[in-house]
């Protein structure tokens, strides 16, 4: 920047008229090179993140290299086996509550694809269950409201701020609005849907299946407005001379949808996508609040339910969980780089 | 759909059915055609607004009902009959009973002072970032926002177990090579164990908002400052970011509510569900659950007091919030 070499020699001067150690650094930062400088400014970020994220990941990973290290004696080295006993149920024991999620070994037997009570007492299943549903639903309704929102219409500033709202409103306040509305005194939900068989009509939020079901439509009534922000400035990125130029042609509403919109905010939708699963893969408060992790396990879930019990293993869990969304991230980090960061 | 029926449309008209006639209607006249789209549109948008809004009317209905009227669960309306939730009573008085059940306005004010510390701790840090990445050109800035990128999207289960150990005063171990660094201050139920994660996490996203709006003040208002004598340091504090002041609100708004709503740490953090540990709202609200299981309506009340700053927040800031979380994803 040409900045610098026009306004150094006015600020130096002046400066140099005084003197203390005030005047010193000032002289100093100001005489440092760009690179320097730059570095510099980034020190407090650095450190933050050197000591709050890089630190905590390495040695996480390092736990997970030993048994459970809590106790007397010296922690004992034994390489990769707490990841091994974890994805074959070795463990299981170690983990929290007494039910596992899924079918267990006799029902499972016709179909190894979901013999997954080994699989950290399902909390991989789980999370990529809960991830895969909640960000489809998401998507679509995201859209529903971001199309909406595109329209000109009075009153469009109060319909964007109701839609937002539930973004915006803590997860334990999220989760305690699903606790009241499904809990068996409260929910006045629970009898019509336990009657066509979709909830449990008793002991509702402590039975796997509803309370992973009522934990995913809150986490879609919460974040659809995410999805739907981005969409819709994907939406009102689009030119809209295309539309002038399709109705000229004679081309219907739908077809202008399905040829121009739909066409040129798939990039946006595809960003929302990545970005939300990466989120979601993260899930433990709402499950914590709405119901237990000892019923619903996510990820997360067993990485806090262990941690002062099983260290070792806990940090194995913590890293996998690192690792299946460091994948994620790498795609991230692909498109960046490919848009030239 | 439309081209199906469109290749219809020539055959014979006469003796169609009052649907298909509806449909070539709407085909063939535009007017027709842009009532239907108009109709779609108002059911869409109010069948979003009432998903969105009702979870809240249904906390209303709690808080306003006696509990007693709640458990026993009968909502059918006075005069239909018919199932559906409305308040029985007008039970102000919930709102009351909250903050002395549990000392909830402790809470809360914990949540406040958490928020606006780590906001303050963001915008600085991020500001210097900000410029850095904005403004300067130096040899390794691609990889090193990547890198700080990377650092936001990882779950904070994969750092709680060392940040815990260390929080609680144990030795800081240098991984994998087994120094012992330093043993850090016991910070468990102190605001540091919650600060220093939150400003960790929410960082990235600050940086991105301000380093975008940072980019876009001319270079000659700059240079203009520094001829009359500013410091590099100077001309960030008096001219770039009062110049980006709308970035740093965005910023500040979009941290903020990241903080008041954030669970994770707030929760563990604070060993028990005390306001004298530093425990926030969440711990306020978990309270509730945990101890007073049964009554529903201060639940729904409780639920409503901890809202009413972010409802404030969106209806006030709406604009920020929307520019800011579409700039920090899209990178605008």
């Amino acid at each position: 920047m040409s900045a610098e070499t026009d306004g150094q020699v006015p600020a130096a001067e002046q400066h140099s008229r005084r003197s203390g150690p005030l005047v010193a650094v000032t002289r100093w930062l100001e005489n440092l090179g760009e690179t320097a400088f730059a570095y510099l400014l980034l020190t407090p970020v650095f450190l933050l993140l050197g000591s709050i994220a890089l630190y905590p990941l390495l040695r996480t990973f390092e736990l997970s290299l030993y048994a459970n290290v809590l106790g007397a004696g010296e922690p004992e080295f034994v390489g990769f086996q707490n990841y091994v006993e974890m994805f074959t149920g070795a463990r299981n024991a170690d983990f929290p509550g007494s039910t596992t999620f899924l079918p267990a070994t006799e029902t499972s037997s016709s179909f190894p694809f979901i013999h997954v009570d080994g699989w950290l007492r399902s909390a991989l299943i789980v999370t990529l269950l809960f991830t895969v549903v909640s960000v489809f639903f998401e998507t679509i309704i995201g859209f529903g409201q971001a199309l909406v929102l595109d329209q000109e219409f009075r009153g469009r500033r109060w319909v964007r701020a109701a839609i937002i709202i539930p973004w915006a409103i803590p997860i334990v306040i999220q989760g305690m609005i699903f606790y009241l509305m499904f809990h068996p005194s409260t929910g006045f939900l629970t009898p019509y849907l336990s009657s066509i068989g979709l909830v449990a009509g008793t002991n509702t939020l402590n039975d796997p299946w509803s309370a992973l079901l009522i934990v995913t439509v809150a986490d879609i009534w919460k974040t659809s407005a995410f999805m739907a922000l981005l969409i819709l400035a994907g939406l009102q990125s689009i030119d809209r001379s295309l539309y002038d130029v399709a109705k000229v042609a004679g081309a219907t509403k739908w077809q202008q949808f399905k040829m121009i919109t739909f066409p040129l905010v798939l990039p946006a939708v595809g960003i929302a996508i990545l970005f939300r699963t990466i989120d979601a893969m993260r899930i433990y408060g709402l499950i914590d609040s709405v119901s237990s992790c000892t019923v619903v396990p996510s990820l997360s879930c067993m990485v806090v339910e262990t941690f002062n019990t099983a260290r070792g293993l806990s940090s194995a869990v913590a890293f996998v969980t690192a690792a299946i969304i460091g994948l994620l991230v790498t795609i991230v980090i692909i498109q960046q780089v490919r848009e030239g960061i | 759909m439309a081209t199906q029926t469109e290749q219809q449309t020539g055959s014979d008209e006469q003796n169609l059915g009052p649907l298909q006639q509806w449909t070539q209607g709407v085909l063939s006249d535009q007017e027709k055609q842009q009532r239907l789209y108009r109709a779609l549109f108002y059911v869409a948008a109010i069948f979003f607004l009432v998903t969105t809004l009702f979870p809240f009317y249904w906390l209303l209905v709690l808080a306003l009902t006696p509990n007693s009227a709640i458990l026993g669960g009968d909502w059918s309306l006075p005069v239909i009959g018919l199932e559906f939730p409305h308040p029985q009573g007008f039970n102000v008085v919930a709102f009351v009973e909250v903050f002395q059940q549990v000392p909830f306005h402790l809470y809360v004010f914990n949540s406040f002072v958490l928020a606006v510390t780590t906001t303050i701790i963001v915008i600085a840090v991020a500001s210097l970032a900000g410029y850095v990445f904005g403004r300067l050109d130096f040899p390794g800035r691609g990889p090193l926002l990547l890198g700080i990128l990377v650092v936001s999207y990882f779950p904070p289960a994969a750092f709680l177990i060392p940040l815990f150990d260390a929080f609680l005063g144990n030795a800081v171990v240098l991984p994998f090579v087994g120094i012992e660094l330093f043993e850090p201050p016991r910070l468990v139920n102190t605001p540091g164990a919650m600060i220093m994660p939150f400003s960790a996490l929410f960082l990235p996203l600050s940086i991105f908002i301000l380093m975008t709006f940072y980019s876009q003040i001319p270079d000659g208002l700059e240079d203009a400052a520094r001829v009359e004598g500013t410091t590099r340091l100077g001309a960030l504090v008096r001219v770039i970011m009062p110049l980006s002041a709308p970035g740093v609100a965005t910023a500040a708004v979009l941290t903020f509510i990241a903080v008041y709503n954030e669970y994770f740490f707030s929760e563990i953090m604070a060993l028990e569900n005390v306001p004298q540990n530093w425990s926030p709202l969440v711990g306020g609200i978990l309270s509730y659950q945990d101890q007073y299981t049964t009554d529903f309506n201060l639940m729904a009340a409780a639920s409503i007091v901890g809202v009413l700053p972010m409802l404030i927040l969106v209806i006030v800031a709406q604009e920020k919030i929307v520019s800011g979380l579409t700039a920090g994803a899209l990178k605008e």
